[in-house]
């Protein structure tokens, strides 16, 4: 609240970002010019989410109020003001307001879902037809994730439970959770794992999923349970400046598309003295084992909260991790390590580990 | 593969009919007031005999409605561009042969209604009221006009239900944009079938109620006579508006057209959910006997359309979610090693793209031809789209047309746009899998150009295509577009030495008639082609087009990691080639009026209408398997020999710049 960023979205493959602000309009930022395009469009209200589209030089999905805007951008354009009829809409009658979307990692379908409608939307968006998803039972949908090798999808629903759909067939699982609904997840590069938080506990959890070999058509394949993996309390540090207590709720999570980094925007107990909400940083590795060790925590100015965490997702020297603060500063924290596995450009597959000599 | 499948969605749907049947003995022994007696009166209704009797005749019914589904189905619409079309349409033969079955199969449903309605409805003739003259002592039959109404309002709605199906492409198999278990899809739609019918049966009724108002006498007088029978002067006649503002008959025609669009509709739907489902065909074949049924020999091979759709999608799902089949795909022949299958999946699919490269080309040099006019495009080949006629479409993409359509658009006038069609079967020609057709079209290109020489004038080039649209435009789509242009080619290489001034006579003589003839606005009106039909009827069949990009693309990504014999590098140029030469004329041909304009949508509709807007499926998934190509191939792909043309459009989608 009271953030003038309201949602933030990379490109997938350039150095291009798209910014949501309070006013309803979205800012394109590109490291390779200078001009910043400026979308408006009067259908652009309560701007929820973006996503661009993977394999596509610029179009961007937007979640408003009442329906998906689907801007089609000029890549080589120099305008900052593109016109309203480079946006095409799409609005089903029942699914407002849309607040969470996601392409599919092939580029060919989009997922749009809202907390009131029980059933997601998957679009084709050349020809603007929609296929309904419904189930029954949990409300909307407030969370969505695609895996980034495009066989499962994550959808969190208000209720305590949340479903992991396969995205050939379109089947789903049910998965209970004991205390709150899913806060937020995040994917393996590879699709074999997922880590989620719950609203009102300070763990994360870790569900895997078997290896997706294409001949099991129709099963989604998960484990049957999920186990904890890390465990996010508040602790107390000593550091040179005085005691730092650290920990809590999980706020938001991401993890980088190498799978080496996962970043955690933690939230202090409100009521406790001197907690602060903070980012941690953690190493990780999933195959073979999954390991998840602690690296550091980012800090930003003196009451500045960290509200929208982002990794990029083609960086080429480790990971750079871009967040936006509630004052209003995006800043872009780059992690440089040699990765253990062949980076490649496109993330959604599974990468292939160099053999050492 | 097909007759499995209609016979498992013909058992479903009988299946489902006593379920109807059940729900319109409830509903039409409506009786607000006694609920309890009505529901056990229903019940005690749904065990009688004359009820089972029913359930078999309309089982026969349905069977009799899904055999015509199956006859008439087609995966690639036929779309009428002009009015006159669509008046053909409606007048051809077998729509006569199907509007007719249809109403009697109507007919049989409303009789079957009648009967389980019971009431007033029941018999066809009735004893009739005694009337308080001694004079008729002898009790006479009359017509029970409720029955003829409801046998003729089932007979309306049977044909209202064919005309229908023509008007919306009914027949048309939209495959769906995301695969799903057939219980799911057909549970999904159920909702909104049923208020389909529900709808439709409204605007249907009380079409056949003014229309009984006005023309109801006519079978009235014709069965009395017929029957022997006496009109009840006691009773109201009904083709008056006070017969006719009945509530509980307009309730009882209204549900049992219901019931009838309900059961005939949901035939169609099983049949629609069952054809499109997705087939599993094997890429390498275990057994000897399984080889026809192999997906590279079924590409290659000119199968029925819906084999070749089904086929296509198989491709692109393999490509997508089975490295097994994938790898089958890749794998080289034992002994020999050569590439069988990807050589043949690969070559199937270019040719599928540069046929339709073609195509647009074609269009576009006549749209260019027929110049600054306002008035529609004018097409030089459109062959009329049914599923028998398409077949020949797919011969080759070296064929009769388009030796045509290249010689009359090879003239002064051709833009440079030509030019990679020329350079593309020149770079084939080092591919492994060089078509026939390259030494034929070289020979066109000869014929052409010492054609010139004789008849130069660009005048009557300039006019030829227009010439040509005019005249097939006068056949009508009843004959061939085909024949015509064939014949004057034949004739016109033949004449090429004769004297030019009989073949300008010819075509003075033409188009004095064409124009005296445009100016008659009545005539205009038949034969003038709707834009928007016009283009989609050219990218009618673009799903197969849009499933071979897709399965391209994919294959050839994946291939990056999983290709172990390096099949697939060294047909990549030729790939590239044609992806990048489609993408042009595609992009080209989105710059003509009309095509950028997306139809207006309506959601929420059972008729499917998602043919009207496959270009822009085909343009999307053309730029996203451009992108995945380069995506996955980064860098690499600078040393891919293609064009400098070309490589400067790479270099494009290299950097994001498209």
């Amino acid at each position: 609240a009271g953030c003038p960023v309201r949602a933030f979205a990379w490109h997938p493959h350039t150095n291009k970002f798209a910014v949501a602000l309070l006013d309803d309009s979205i800012r394109v930022y590109n490291s390779n010019s200078a001009t910043v395009p400026s979308l408006k469009h009067r259908l652009q209200r309560n701007v929820a989410s973006m996503a661009w589209k993977p394999l596509c030089a610029s179009i961007l999905a937007v979640a408003c109020q009442s329906c998906v805007l689907v801007w089609h951008l000029d890549p080589t354009s120099l305008s900052t003001r593109p016109s309203s009829g480079c946006a095409q809409v799409l609005s089903y009658p029942g699914h407002s307001p849309v607040t969470s979307l996601a392409w599919a990692p092939s580029g060919e379908r989009l997922l749009s879902a809202s907390p009131v409608d029980t059933a997601m939307l998957v679009w084709d968006v050349s020809t603007e037809n929609c296929v309904q998803l419904q189930w029954f039972g949990g409300g909307g949908v407030t969370y969505l994730a695609w895996s980034p090798d495009g066989s499962k999808v994550l959808a969190a629903t208000p209720s305590a439970v949340f479903r992991v759909w396969e995205a050939q067939m379109w089947t789903c699982e049910r998965w209970p959770t004991i205390r709150g609904r899913c806060q937020t997840g995040c994917w393996s590069p590879d699709g074999s794992r997922l880590l989620f938080t719950v609203l009102g506990e300070s763990v994360i959890y870790s569900l895997s999923f078997s290896e997706y070999r294409g001949e099991m058509q129709g099963q989604v394949g998960g484990s049957k349970t999920a186990s904890i993996v890390a465990d996010l309390s508040e602790t107390t540090f000593e550091t040179l400046y005085g005691d730092e207590r650290i920990g809590g709720e999980v706020h938001s999570m991401v993890w980088d598309p190498t799978g080496e980094r996962l970043a955690v925007i933690i939230r202090g107990h409100p009521d406790s003295p001197g907690s602060q909400t903070a980012i941690a940083v953690f190493r990780t590795r999933n195959s073979p084992v999954f390991e998840l060790l602690p690296c550091g925590f980012v800090r930003g100015e003196r009451a500045a909260q960290p509200q929208i965490i982002a990794f990029h997702p083609c960086f080429p020297r480790g990971a750079l991790l871009t967040v936006c603060w509630s004052s209003g500063k995006i800043s872009h924290i780059p992690f440089f390590f040699v990765s253990a596995h062949v980076p490649l450009a496109s993330p959604h597959r599974s990468p292939v580990p160099v053999v050492a000599s | 593969v097909l007759g499995w499948r209609v016979a498992a969605a013909v058992t479903w749907s009988l299946v489902l009919l006593p379920v109807c049947t059940a729900a319109f003995i409830v509903l039409s022994g409506l009786h607000l007031l006694h609920p309890v007696r009505w529901i056990s009166n229903s019940f005690n209704d749904l065990y009688t005999s004359y009820v089972i009797f029913c359930i078999l005749l309309m089982s026969v019914v349905l069977i009799v409605i899904s055999i015509f589904n199956v006859e008439f189905y087609a995966v690639v619409p036929s779309i009428p561009c002009s009015r006159l079309a669509l008046i053909g349409k409606i007048i051809h033969p077998q729509q006569v042969i199907h509007s007719f079955v249809h109403a009697v199969m109507g007919m049989l449903v409303a009789w079957c209604a009648t009967v389980m309605t019971k009431g007033r409805f029941q018999f066809l003739a009735v004893s009739c009221t005694p009337s308080e003259s001694l004079d008729d002592a002898v009790p006479q039959t009359c017509l029970n006009e409720y029955h003829l109404f409801f046998l003729l309002s089932g007979t309306f709605l049977g044909y209202s239900y064919s005309l229908f199906y023509l008007i919306n492409n009914m027949n048309y198999l939209p495959f769906p944009i995301i695969q799903q278990y057939k219980y799911l899809r057909f549970r999904r739609s159920l909702p909104l079938l049923i208020k389909h019918s529900c709808v439709e049966s409204v605007y249907f009724v009380r079409n056949f109620f003014v229309a009984y108002y006005f023309f109801g006498y006519i079978p009235k007088v014709w069965i009395c006579t017929t029957m022997d029978l006496h009109i009840d002067s006691k009773l109201h006649p009904l083709d008056t508006l006070s017969g006719l503002l009945d509530l509980s008959l307009f309730y009882h025609t209204w549900l049992c057209g219901v019931f009838l669009l309900m059961t005939w509709y949901i035939a169609w739907l099983l049949f629609k959910i069952y054809a499109t489902e997705t087939h599993h065909f094997p890429v390498q074949p275990t057994f000897a006997e399984e080889t026809d049924q192999c997906l590279p020999k079924i590409l290659n091979s000119n199968p029925p359309l819906l084999i070749k759709f089904l086929a296509l999608q198989d491709l692109m799902l393999l490509s997508q979610y089975s490295p097994v089949r994938r790898q089958e795909v890749f794998s080289l022949s034992q002994p020999g090693g050569h590439p069988h299958n990807w050589t043949a999946i690969s070559r199937e699919c270019l040719s599928l793209l540069s046929d339709l490269t073609q195509r647009l080309i074609a269009q576009q040099e006549a749209a260019a031809a027929n110049g600054r006019a306002k008035q529609p495009v004018g097409e030089l080949k459109v062959p009329p789209q049914t599923p028998g006629a398409v077949g020949t479409e797919d011969v080759s993409f070296q064929s009769q047309r388009s030796n045509v359509v290249l010689r009359a658009t090879m003239s002064p006038l051709v833009k440079p746009s030509l030019m990679p069609l020329k350079t593309s079967p020149g770079s084939d020609i080092g591919s492994p899998f060089t078509s026939p057709a390259l030494n034929c079209k070289k020979g066109v290109v000869d014929v052409n150009s010492s054609w010139h020489g004789p008849l130069q004038s660009p005048l009557v080039m300039r006019r030829g295509p227009k010439l040509w649209t005019s005249v097939s435009d006068h056949q009508m789509n009843g004959s061939h577009h085909e024949s015509f242009p064939v014949l004057s080619a034949a004739k016109a290489g033949s004449e090429a030495v004769q004297p030019k001034f009989i073949y300008t006579w010819l075509q003075n003589k033409q188009e004095q008639i064409k124009n005296f003839l445009s100016r008659r606005a009545l005539i205009m009106y038949f034969f003038s082609k709707h834009p928007e039909a016009s283009i989609q009827a050219v990218f009618s069949d673009a799903q197969m087009h849009i499933w071979a990009l897709e399965g391209l693309s994919h294959l050839v990504a994946a291939s990056f990691t999983e290709d172990q014999f390096g099949v697939v590098q060294t047909t990549l140029p030729a790939i590239l080639n044609t992806l990048l030469t489609l993408q042009e004329v595609v992009d080209r041909h989105f710059k003509l009026p009309h095509v950028s304009s997306k139809p207006s949508r309506v959601s929420g509709s059972l008729v499917d209408t998602s043919y009207k807007t496959l270009r822009f499926a085909l343009r999307a998934s053309l730029k996203t398997a451009l992108y995945r190509i380069t995506t996955v191939f980064g860098e690499h792909l600078n040393a891919v020999q293609v064009s400098t043309e070309h490589k400067k459009r790479l270099q494009q989608f290299l950097e994001y710049k498209e």
